[in-house]
């Protein structure tokens, strides 16, 4: 059971939390991500959001874009349920447990993006949640793949003998790079520099945390 | 080519068709592989259909606060395994009695996600599949009450 510490992307076992079927592990890769994830969600709560400026043209004016209390109330508490689920999908020890992380981490930056009122944005917003949407078949379809060729979920029985179908590898990550497309659209829509930037920023460290650890589990199991 | 290329992929409402298209010719190169997968029998939770069973398919078999046989990875992780398993409360069980749907009533609602924790093996999957639906929920209505207060 120990065999998953032996594999070479995870470094030292450090120690596992015994939780039913679950089991939860941190060895130096995933507890590396498990800090980031946490400094980045402390960030997030800890922030508030800048005050932009619109300079207007041709004239000696500017005027501060305002940012409502309960916009801002929303925002924080999705960017901590994104950090809360990131936090967990770093660690899990489980196929499905992961893809079930995987897919609030999708939501959660559709709650992000879709809390501004500008409409290109929403818009970006809309277009990135119907991709989240289909990226659940592949995520879901390739651990049920995984259930039915080996009979096992957990990355620790999987951990090493190479039992997972290549297929059902390739979904798996198919479904992550769905999942995770949200820094893209934020790219495409220039919403870095939208309001409530502190917690745009939750998107981009929960999909490149989720990217990093879904590398880690196709090379384990 | 380059540039049409990169003329579709500078349009983000693009984005969802090309990654669908992706996921297409994955799983159409996909099912040529699937004879070559072997199916796992003998694996952990296993799950009987009896028709005649008013909790089907939601029957897990065994009497409340009893020990009953449930295959898990590692059972020592669950010291109370098996124990859980057939617990109803008392309205459900005089539902069970009178109609035949329980079962069914019971894994349509949102609640029958609730069914997993009944596994006792899994209960994280439980927490997180509820807070998916609750954050579902929590960003549906901040969009809908915003569009009531504009």
């Amino acid at each position: 059971m120990i065999r998953v510490f032996d594999q070479g992307i995870e470094g030292a076992g450090l120690f596992m939390i015994e939780f039913g079927d679950i089991v939860p592990y941190f060895s130096v890769y995933t507890a590396t991500l498990f800090t980031f994830a946490i400094i980045f969600t402390l960030l997030a709560t800890f922030s508030i959001p800048e005050k932009q400026m619109d300079i207007i043209f041709g004239g000696d004016a500017y005027y501060a874009k305002e940012i409502k209390p309960q916009d801002l109330r929303f925002q924080r508490f999705v960017a901590i349920a994104c950090g809360t689920a990131t936090l967990g999908a770093v660690v899990t020890g489980d196929i499905f447990n992961f893809t079930l992380f995987a897919a609030m981490i999708g939501i959660t930056n559709i709650g992000i993006v879709a809390s501004s009122r500008s409409h290109h944005v929403l818009n970006a917003a809309y277009q990135y949640g119907i991709v989240a949407m289909i990226a659940c078949v592949p995520l879901f379809g390739g651990a049920a793949m995984i259930l039915a060729t080996t009979g096992t979920l957990s990355i620790w029985s999987l951990a090493g003998i190479g039992a997972a179908p290549i297929l059902a590898k390739i979904l798996l990550l198919l479904g992550v790079m769905g999942e995770g497309m949200a820094p893209f659209y934020i790219g495409k829509a220039e919403i870095t520099r939208a309001q409530g930037a502190p917690f745009i920023l939750m998107v981009h460290v929960s999909s490149l945390l989720l990217f990093l650890r879904v590398v880690e589990i196709i090379l384990v199991i | 080519m380059i540039r049409r290329l990169s003329h579709i992929l500078s349009d983000f409402d693009k984005l969802s068709q090309i990654y669908a298209v992706l996921v297409i010719i994955v799983i159409i190169g996909g099912i040529l592989t699937i004879p070559s997968l072997e199916y796992q029998a003998d694996r952990l939770y296993p799950k009987t259909i009896h028709p005649e069973s008013p909790l089907d398919p939601y029957d897990r078999g065994g009497t409340p606060f009893e020990k009953t046989e449930v295959l898990a990875e590692y059972p020592e992780n669950s010291p109370y395994l098996g124990y859980v398993t057939a617990y109803l409360t008392p309205f459900s069980l005089a539902l069970a009695t009178l109609t035949h749907h329980v079962g069914t009533t019971i894994v349509a609602h949102p609640g029958g996600i609730i069914d997993e924790i009944l596994y006792n093996t899994r209960g994280l999957d439980t927490v997180v599949e509820t807070s998916i639906l609750f954050v579902a929920f929590g960003v549906a209505s901040f969009l809908f009450l915003r569009r009531d207060e504009e």
